[in-house]
């Protein structure tokens, strides 16, 4: 069985930033002769930065759904609001998409991007042969997705913003909103240090 | 000529034409080329719309909230300020890199590197700005914001009444025309407006 040829079996780089194809040239740092970006058959130490990024993302996921995201004062009590209490107000208020939308966009939405980033994390690494269109699509869905999880921290941000009258009510920022926006940025970057290539270079 | 996969490294032979439809990868099914063979005047008309939205969006107030006869109102900026006045610097970054600093480079560099490559000049620096651009590019997250606000909306509706600005309906214009822009613009588009105009 003869494998498929690839760029790297052609001696061919492609420049990530412009697109262009470059054929390889035996220097130490290659740029690209258009735009003068770095080249590189797969990037550096992608495995190992995606992992250190997905760890320090899932371990930043248990604060951000524990701890307060928003404190709210009023006159006549003080509340606070971690992600899923702030769902389950939502719900309650009688607003069931909008609940919905959050519930999945701030809950869903990274857990699963932890899951798949794992996903093909180990199978890169594993270098499985198998479901690897699957894969290839998971993580391009994953990178589609994932900024949508900053959904709850613009809605605290205005939030904070606008109620701010001293008097009756006072809504300010906890700690778990921070946590949530390290994970969601975090992830993004496990996203971008990855190389999807890594999927279907096949076993040496 | 070869086209290589950007997601899985096949290498494909196509003509040198540009493409007439979609492609995909034959073996992991990633978009390989668009029909792209926009005219730069409608980018830069674009991208100047987007200008303008922008400044409207942060001169004018996203929401008012009325409450007990005291009024509160907010701009775009504001919600990164907002942020910053309760000491969250790092939330504050965040949420401003994403909604301002995001689309203004976006907007302003696509037309310091797209209005010279009308009249058949390269911009000062071309290579950089351009890598800069596409760099920014995935951090712009105005329909994200958006749809946050949207929520915020919903939930101050029980306390106060709120009433959209003019900056919502400038938010979600320039939205709509930073996408068009974005998908005008890609970096294959970009670079055959630069080889057309060094032939």
């Amino acid at each position: 069985m003869s494998s498929p040829q690839t760029g790297r079996s052609l001696g061919l780089l492609l420049c990530l930033q412009c697109r262009a194809t470059v054929r390889a040239l035996q220097v130490s740092h290659p740029r690209c002769p258009r735009c003068h970006a770095h080249l590189f058959q797969r990037k550096p130490h992608s495995l190992a930065l995606t992992a250190a990024l997905l760890l320090c993302a899932a371990i930043l996921y248990v604060p951000a759904n524990l701890l307060p995201v928003m404190y709210t004062r009023t006159i006549f009590d003080e509340e606070q609001d971690t992600i899923m209490s702030g769902v389950l107000t939502l719900l309650h208020s009688g607003s069931w998409p909008i609940a919905v939308l959050v519930f999945v966009a701030s809950i869903v939405v990274p857990m699963l991007k932890i899951i798949a980033l794992c996903v093909v994390l180990f199978s890169a690494w594993r270098r499985s042969p198998r479901y690897r269109t699957q894969r290839s699509e998971l993580f391009r869905m994953v990178e589609f997705i994932g900024r949508w999880s900053m959904l709850d921290v613009y809605a605290i941000s205005l939030l904070v913003t606008l109620v701010q009258i001293r008097s009756l009510a006072f809504v300010s920022v906890g700690w778990g909103a921070l946590a949530f926006g390290a994970v969601v940025v975090l992830t993004l970057f496990a996203a971008r240090t990855f190389d999807e290539r890594l999927l279907w270079d096949s076993p040496p | 000529m070869v086209i290589v996969c950007p997601s899985c490294d096949l290498a494909h032979r196509a003509g040198t034409a540009p493409a007439v439809e979609r492609t995909r990868c034959a073996r992991c099914r990633a978009l390989l080329q668009r029909p792209e063979n926009g005219r730069i005047d409608t980018a830069i008309a674009l991208a100047f719309s987007a200008l303008v939205l922008f400044v409207l969006s942060n001169a004018y107030p996203l929401v008012v909230i009325v409450s007990n006869g005291s009024t509160r109102a907010t701009t775009l900026v504001g919600a990164a300020l907002g942020l910053y006045r309760q000491d969250h610097v790092g939330l504050a970054s965040l949420v401003f890199i994403t909604t301002v600093v995001g689309p203004f480079l976006q907007i302003v560099s696509l037309l310091y590197l797209l209005i010279p490559l009308r009249y058949q000049r390269e911009a000062r620096g071309q290579n950089t700005i351009f890598r800069l651009l596409a760099q920014v590019r995935p951090w712009t997250f105005i329909e994200v914001f958006m749809l946050g606000a949207l929520v915020a909306l919903v939930r101050l509706g029980g306390y106060a009444r709120v009433v959209p600005g003019v900056a919502l309906w400038s938010c979600g214009f320039m939205m709509l025309t930073l996408a068009a822009l974005t998908s005008r613009t890609s970096a294959g588009q970009f670079w055959r407006w630069v080889e057309a105009s060094r032939i």
